[in-house]
């Protein structure tokens, strides 16, 4: 039966002048107007696709012109894919035809020096849109059931605070935490900026607090060590290991909130002396010395009085890994001299820093550090300071900026390397497990720091606190709080709907090889009896529509719903 | 005559529709609560609407607002009022607020407006244009600007003459002089503050020639040149219209300054700065921008690696906070520093100079409150009852706090500001029905 041919609009965003800097939009528009055998009756320019005012015209448009589906040519589709299909929606499209193209990343942000070369690129990525466009079919979202439980996996101050959260709302949570005790960092941290609680006081406090809720399950010393299913419905098991005693219990959950917490640097041997002098020793040791001890600080046996703190060590590095700023050592570094002072007296403080970055109301507390008598020392961009030892002596020196390049000595009783925050070393693992994104800096990559700042790209995982990068106390509890917001309003309902884009087998082609059950990274596929053959079957519920099962079938039996072999095939012939 | 002031209800109040309130008003209703979203600006969107890009991604600050804006006007559970303030805030019992609140006229029935812009073309008016932070002139009936939501006209009283050319014009009849204010009584069950910030005035500074010198101008300026619905067709300094070549970024103008009464860092400067500057650079290829800078503070996910990429585009770095200002014939201006890389007292030429100002307090929120006392911060910023382990309480149950009212932040923790309120706010209510 002849399908009547499709009508398609096809829009292409200015975004801005983000695309339009470097794609000549309306060339665009002109290629494809009226195009592939008249299927585009219609082709319009916009400043801002995603924009009220075009959504708007969008839905006129595609009921007035009585349009089949749309292309929308703009940014990436992790932007605006959903606001698109839900323009499709309430001009009453089915969601699925709506084709999306990314001429911003895939052209004009990759080519921002060849303009022609990314105009052209871009009229094939819409070429290539409309003709996938053609075959995009009217498809029904599933409807699964989803289980109103989380998991929180770490017990830190953001997991804590995101599981009293989601009890809170009547939902059923599970903590899950590596180490015996709960509390993360914050638990070993004594006195704390801005205020008069400890961090062992606080965490006091909030497991007090948590103990109150009837449904939050603590498990502590365990992790987790496997993970199938979907959002609504992952199965975890995790493994106890208490009294020598192991023990795996396996759970249901609706979704996974990440809240794995971070490591501190460690200096490398011989980095600003570390490893060649009892006297030199990193921020977190120093913070806790000065918590435990009172009268006098002694180290080694000595009276400290000259403290130099050393900062960014393992932050902003110019031939390391670790490029980025590590947002709250200058803060905790001054907040532990401050303290230090005033809780000892006899104290000199001299801060070799590369700029202070006390932002915010933090700046509060360098002012006070100022006022209490401590001596800023600033290295130039291509000269940071060295640590030498003299027979017992441990001399740091500088050419200090503010005192025009001349070179500075002070000779330390005490060396503390700032360091900072970086990866957890089990996140490959645990990461791995749940098949995290990883930013250029190491750390859960969010889907948009903006638009979805606790999502990962995985459906049902959100990730809080210091895994997703440095944080304070603060910012870590507002991230913890908003993707606790976030995995409650996708299960609150008990009900989710997902997107039906998954593979699909023909039973009539399946020989059984098991090639597609070796090749799924999700274990979607099983090997089931239909009638008199043994062929492949795919686990709807679990299948993330990867497509890595697809290329090795030889009879060519699978596809993928919304990305099929038809699809593709229609959309390499549009580009070539 | 008086009208019986008219009741209404919601679950929850949220006061501000910028960012940090839409976000938590989605939050909300998204959830199932009804959510009365309550704005003194004639549009929602607050400051984030109003910038070109946001850092560090360079994403166009609208591509983010005005789908958010968009969801926001359509949500069935979404109310908002425009144009409208709070006040009498009372607590009557835990889950039980009430409040006034005072709808000011508009003019015109926005249902009816299709914001055509023929009664701005009629308007004899001319005033400055609030909206374009003083650059160029609006009409007293006008719409606010071109992705403003609702996206209807408005009439300017204080300035309007009354003429009538805007009625006579309109093809859909929909001004209306007639309007008054309006006054409701509302109960609520839960309020969120988030009214943002207000900007440093960098006419507090005379050494710095602001509003006197016409080639200095402010960041929130250069922000609307910059972007997309921007006022010029090109970058221009607005005293002679001139594409200016050699430009001059003065950082921490009303920051880290006990001088002017804001010792306090902005948190924000120093980034959208530096975005600017690569805008510039890629806007004005052959000119020279110079960001003049006590400490770069480039803190955040990404924002070191931008810091660094914007030196590597040729964005010159000086060390040195800027003394004073002077105008030279011809509308040049002279930076007086000290060059702290090099040691000394130096003065440069530039031909249009930013001055990066600095975020303060948005002033008298505690007064919407009746019964209750909101606490302010020491720097009056609203204050937060348990600041560290709940950010989003305040010193009155079931008042929640979010965004840049509470204190400097960039729009990612503004977000996550308002995901910490919406969380605080759900569970009182939560909590309520049993």
């Amino acid at each position: 039966m002849e399908k009547k041919p499709k009508r398609i609009g096809v829009y292409i965003c200015h975004c801005g002048g983000n695309i339009s800097d470097y794609v000549d939009v309306e060339k665009v528009r002109q290629a494809v107007d009226g195009g592939d055998a008249e299927i585009v009756v219609m082709a319009k320019t916009t400043m801002f696709a995603c924009s009220d005012a075009n959504q708007r015209d969008m839905v006129e448009d595609i009921k007035a012109n009585n349009l089949d589906s749309v292309v929308v040519a703009s940014c990436s589709p992790k932007l605006h894919q959903l606001t698109f299909r839900n323009v499709s929606v309430r001009a009453d499209l089915n969601k699925y035809t709506y084709v999306h193209a990314n001429i911003r990343e895939q052209a004009s942000w990759a080519h921002s020096d060849n303009k022609m070369g990314a105009t052209e690129k871009a009229i094939h990525l819409v070429k290539a849109a409309i003709a996938k466009s053609k075959y995009a079919e009217a498809l029904e979202t599933n409807k699964i059931k989803a289980k109103k439980a989380v998991a929180v996996i770490g017990a830190g101050v953001a997991g804590i605070k995101a599981a009293i959260s989601l009890a809170e709302k009547d939902t059923e949570v599970i903590l899950i935490e590596k180490e015996p005790f709960v509390g993360g960092r914050v638990a070993q941290w004594g006195s704390l900026f801005s205020t008069n609680e400890t961090g062992k006081e606080m965490i006091d406090r909030l497991s007090a607090d948590m103990s109150k809720y009837k449904n939050i399950t603590l498990l502590t010393n365990s992790e987790v060590i496997d993970n199938k299913g979907s959002v609504g419905n992952i199965s975890l098991k995790v493994r106890t290991n208490s009294d020598g005693n192991e023990k795996i219990t396996e759970l249901v959950v609706g979704s996974v909130l990440m809240a794995t917490g971070f490591d501190y640097y460690t200096p490398e041997d011989g980095e600003f002396g570390y490893g060649t002098s009892n006297k030199i020793i990193t921020l977190p040791v120093f913070k806790n010395m000065i918590d435990n001890q009172k009268g006098k600080l002694i180290h080694n046996g000595s009276e400290v009085k000259n403290i130099a703190y050393i900062y960014c060590v393992g932050s902003r590095q110019t031939d390391g890994e670790n490029t980025y700023c590590s947002r709250n050592c200058c803060t905790s570094t001054i907040h532990a001299a401050v303290t230090a002072k005033q809780k000892f007296g006899d104290i000199t403080n001299y801060h070799f820093n590369r700029g202070l970055r006390t932002y915010g109301k933090q700046e509060i507390l360098y002012a006070d550090s100022l006022r209490q008598g401590d001596i800023y020392l600033q290295s130039y961009e291509d000269g940071l300071p060295t640590v030498v030892t003299e027979g017992k002596k441990t001399i740091v020196k500088i050419n200090d900026i503010l005192t025009n390049g001349r070179e500075i000595e002070v000779e330390a009783d005490l060396v503390v390397l700032v360091t900072g925050m970086v990866p957890r070393s089990d996140n490959s693992s645990i990461g791995s497990l749940f098949k995290l994104p990883k930013g250029r800096d190491k750390f859960y990559n969010e889907v948009h720091m903006k638009l979805r700042p606790v999502e990962t790209v995985i459906d049902g995982i959100t990730i809080a606190g210091a895994c997703q990068g440095p944080k304070n106390i603060a910012e870590s509890v507002n991230s913890a709080l908003s993707a606790s917001t976030k995995s409650y309003s996708i299960l609150s309902k008990g009900e989710l709907e997902t997107d039906p884009l998954i593979a699909v087998i023909d039973p009539e082609k399946c020989t059984w090889c098991g090639a597609c059950e070796a090749a799924c990274p999700f274990d979607a596929i099983l090997k089931v009896e239909n009638g008199k053959k043994v062929i492949a079957e795919i686990n709807n519920s679990v299948c993330k529509g990867c497509g890595m099962c697809t290329p090795v079938c030889e009879p060519d039996a699978i596809d993928l719903i919304a990305c099929s072999s038809k699809e593709i095939m229609s959309m390499i012939d549009a580009l070539v | 005559m008086e009208n019986p002031i008219k009741n209404i209800a919601y679950d929850a109040l949220v006061v501000g529709a910028g960012i940090a309130g839409g976000e938590v008003a989605l939050n909300l209703a998204n959830t199932g609560y009804k959510v009365l979203l309550v704005d003194k600006e004639l549009s929602v969107g607050g400051k984030m609407i109003m910038l070109s890009k946001v850092f560090p991604t360079l994403d166009c600050a609208a591509c983010i607002t005005t789908p958010k804006v968009s969801e926001i006007s359509r949500h069935p559970n979404i109310t908002i009022f425009t144009g409208s303030e709070v006040s009498n805030i009372k607590k009557l019992s835990e889950n039980e607020f009430t409040a006034k609140v005072t709808k000011h006229p508009r003019y015109v029935r926005v249902e009816d407006c299709t914001a055509c812009q023929l009664c701005e073309k009629a308007c004899p008016v001319n005033v400055r244009d609030q909206y374009q932070f003083g650059l160029i002139g609006r009409k007293a009936a006008f719409i606010p600007f071109s992705i403003c939501s609702p996206k209807a006209a408005a009439i300017d009283i204080e300035n309007c003459t009354l003429c009538g050319a805007c009625e006579k014009v309109c093809p859909t009849n929909c001004i209306d002089f007639t309007q008054e204010t309006e006054v409701m009584n509302l109960h609520v069950k839960t309020v969120v503050i988030a009214t943002g910030f207000d900007m440093f005035d960098a006419k507090k500074m005379p050494r710095y020639g602001y509003g006197q010198y016409k080639n200095v101008i402010t960041a929130l300026q250069m922000e609307r040149e910059l972007a997309p619905t921007r006022p010029f067709n090109t970058i221009l300094r607005p005293g002679d219209g001139k594409v200016p070549d050699k430009i001059a970024y003065v950082l921490c103008v009303g920051s880290r300054d006990a001088s002017v009464g804001n010792p306090l860092c902005s948190q924000i400067c120093c980034m959208y700065s530096i975005k600017q500057a690569q805008l510039l650079m890629g806007a004005l290829p052959m000119a020279d921008v110079t960001i003049y800078y006590i400490n770069i503070r480039s803190f955040g996910k990404g924002f070191e690696e931008f810091y660094q990429q914007a030196k590597g585009m040729g964005v010159n770095f000086v060390k040195g906070k800027i003394g004073r200002i002077s105008e030279k014939e011809g509308g040049n201006l002279i930076l007086r520093y000290e060059d702290i890389n090099e040691g000394k007292l130096q003065e440069a030429e530039h031909d249009m100079v930013i001055l990066s100002t600095g975020v303060l307090p948005n002033t008298g929120i505690d007064k919407f409150f009746e019964n209750q006392t909101l606490s302010l911060d020491p720097f009056n910023f609203v204050g937060q009852s348990d600041a560290l382990a709940s950010p989003a309480r305040t010193s009155i149950d079931g008042v929640f706090v979010a965004g840049t009212a509470t204190g400097p932040m960039d729009i990612p923790d503004s977000i996550l500001s308002a995901g910490a309120a919406s969380s605080e706010a759900i569970s009182y209510l939560v909590s309520q029905q049993y």
